[in-house]
């Protein structure tokens, strides 16, 4: 075969891979139901890719004994989360292993059990006590920002409100889609 | 010493060698010839050198990308990655076309597959893409793959395979609750392109990597079937690696015996550190530095994966046993083979005993530890072969310090532990270097009789 045709499957091939990337996140974002989620961010930088946010979401701990659905969960398992709006934001309604049927007026999530606490420490009575808690890791944890803005999103100013606008696909695959600082779109995510 | 200074004056002595009759006329020019650099070093330095600029280059790229990415819009951060992967492709397909410029082609096909994880990272980046990060590599070291299938490229191999190798560590170490099997799916058509190609680069770092996947597996595994499988995992290791040695010992051709040497050597190195890991007492009764011993005895799936490991080994030796006996004089071989199978019948013991017995395998292995490395040395003066003896060396001295750490540091005073300590180390370090380099040298002279 001649060099040239050989050069071009890489490329063909390699530029697939990079564009099925692209398409999956433009796919979530364009046909997932948007959903507002609430935040309280924490931060470091990347060395390869500059600055970016990391993100806790007040659904990435859930309590199972306050929530409906599976109790056993593994570190690693993968997790279905289903939401329903509460006043302004969404919020865990139930937990499952697989994905559960849906319902009118929810949206489920998928994630994966980053680990499991069975302790809890609580501030008022100083006693550590039983939980069986779950941490779950969505994807939608880091957000890449212009360098030296990374501060702004991460520590907002007194009585700045950090929220992020979650799109959340048919398969439970979720994206950031925009970013709202005091109800403004401070970043929002476009294909160009 | 090929160096200018040399030759120069050579160059300068030989005319008054010939006018005294020393050296015959013709033989003059035989020998500057001989003095002249040799092409395929300077090929290998510029290829080395080229390569060593790819990888800063890419690094640069990568670095620069970060710290301007914010000043530049979604658009031409697209251009800029699909049209400097492209570039450099077509860039290194015009070189290797050309014919002279194969090698410099080849290195910037290196630079293609540097650009590919740097566009999967900034891809990443610029849309917010954060799933399982592992996957990021692996898809990079498949992109690496595919030009080392396409292109027939071992710079590009040798990075799919660090980059696998990588990717293997990242899901054992940081989510290790299942053994990483793909990574042998991965590195099969890998070895397939190695041998094919006759890779010898590839070759070693296929080896390194294997030999780092052996390891990473081990927490997995212990955590799949806790108390047992580590020592089992460790004996399957050694038989498999025997396996591996005497396999390339029977694959040996003239054509392939770039890449089979490399997979020979770390086989034989493997099984060795298998069997040195097995002599540890502690390790056979399962005891974790106090406590009773733990270990339990093995379950149906270790019996059955390690009998038919045996079986393999067996059938191996009993083809290679076949093929030499023709050929050559094999006592020594049928020495070694009587020392393989002691081990055998320990190792198969063990899948039955539980820990209680461990001190007593662990002395038998130690007895049979010894004697494998002492006719390692023969099997290598008896070969020719260097690498075995220094292999068997490097492991006796380990051994011997292993076995003092283990019998005298709880019956010695530590002062005294340490002060014959290092006397054993020192004298004994002495001895066994002064013996290997005595046989290796005769190795060496033996060598170059035979030649002349």
């Amino acid at each position: 075969m001649k060099i040239f045709y050989r050069i071009a499957i890489i490329l063909i091939l390699q530029t697939l891979v990079l564009f099925f990337m692209i398409g999956m996140k433009q796919h979530t974002l364009n046909t997932g139901i948007p959903i507002l989620l609430e935040t309280q961010p924490v931060d470091p930088r990347s060395l390869f890719r500059g600055d970016y946010v990391r993100l806790n979401y007040t659904i990435s701990e859930i309590n199972l004994d306050q929530l409906a659905g599976d109790k056993d969960f593994q570190r690693r398992d993968p997790v279905f989360v289903l939401l329903k709006k509460s006043n302004k934001y969404w919020e865990p309604a139930s937990v499952h292993k697989a994905y559960p049927e849906t319902q009118p007026d929810t949206v489920i999530i998928k994630g994966e059990v980053e680990y499991l606490q069975s302790r809890l420490w609580n501030d008022e009575t100083k006693v550590s006590e039983k939980a069986n808690l779950l941490r779950i890791r969505y994807g939608i944890e880091n957000y890449f920002v212009p360098e030296g803005k990374g501060m702004e999103l991460e520590r907002p100013q007194d009585g700045e409100i950090v929220e992020m606008v979650v799109a959340v696909d048919k398969s439970g695959n979720a994206g950031i889609k925009a970013v709202l600082v005091n109800g403004d779109v401070k970043y929002e995510e476009t294909l160009l | 010493m090929r160096n200018s200074s040399f030759a120069k004056r050579i160059q300068k002595e030989l005319p008054v060698w010939v006018e005294q009759g020393w050296v015959k006329p013709d033989g003059h020019q035989a020998i500057l010839n001989s003095l002249e650099p040799s092409d395929s070093h300077a090929g290998f330095l510029s290829y080395a050198l080229s390569i060593l600029g790819v990888l800063l280059f890419g690094s640069g790229v990568i670095t620069w990308f970060a710290a301007n990415w914010q000043e530049i819009s979604k658009l031409t951060k697209l251009i800029l990655l699909f049209g400097s992967l492209w570039g450099t492709y077509c860039t290194a397909g015009y070189l290797i076309a050309a014919d002279r410029y194969r090698n410099i082609g080849q290195t910037i096909l290196l630079l293609g597959v540097i650009l590919f994880g740097a566009n999967i990272m900034l891809i990443a980046q610029i849309y917010h893409i954060d799933s399982h990060y592992p996957n990021g590599i692996m898809l990079w070291a498949l992109g690496g793959l595919l030009t080392a299938f396409v292109m027939r490229s071992q710079p590009a191999m040798v990075a799919a395979i660090i980059l696998c190798t990588i990717w293997t560590g990242m899901e054992n170490f940081d989510f290790g609750q299942k053994i990483h099997w793909w990574f042998l799916l991965f590195l099969l058509p890998g070895f397939c392109l190695v041998f094919q190609n006759r890779w010898r680069f590839a070759a070693h770092a296929a080896m390194i990597g294997l030999l780092f996947w052996c390891l990473a597996i081990f927490e997995p595994v212990e955590h799949i079937w806790p108390k047992v499988s580590v020592l089992y995992l460790v004996q399957f290791y050694f038989l498999f690696y025997l396996g591996a040695g005497i396999l390339c010992n029977l694959l040996y051709d003239d054509k392939h015996k770039a890449t089979i040497s490399v997979v020979r050597n770390y086989s034989i190195f493997g099984a060795i550190a298998g069997f040195y890991l097995l002599t540890f007492p502690r390790f056979q009764s399962g005891v974790r530095w106090d406590g009773d011993p733990q270990r339990i005895t093995a379950s149906l799936p270790w019996v059955i994966i390690t009998i038919s490991m045996m079986t393999i080994v067996v059938g191996l030796s009993v083809w290679q046993w076949q093929r030499l006996s023709k050929t050559e004089d094999t006592r020594h071989i049928l020495w070694g083979y009587i020392v393989i199978c002691a081990v055998n019948i320990i190792l198969m013991l063990n899948l039955f005993v539980s820990g209680l017995y461990g001190g007593l395998i662990a002395i038998s292995l130690n007895l049979l530890f010894f004697a494998c490395l002492v006719w390692m040395i023969i099997a290598g003066i008896k070969r020719y072969d260097r690498y075995l003896i220094n292999i068997a060396f490097i492991f006796f001295a380990l051994g011997l310090i292993s076995r003092y750490f283990d019998t005298f540091w709880s019956l010695l005073n530590r002062s005294l532990f340490f002060m014959v300590g290092g006397l054993i180390l020192v004298v004994g370090g002495f001895f066994l270097e002064r013996q290997r380099r005595k046989i290796t040298g005769e190795i060496v002279i033996q060598q170059k009789k035979e030649a002349v």
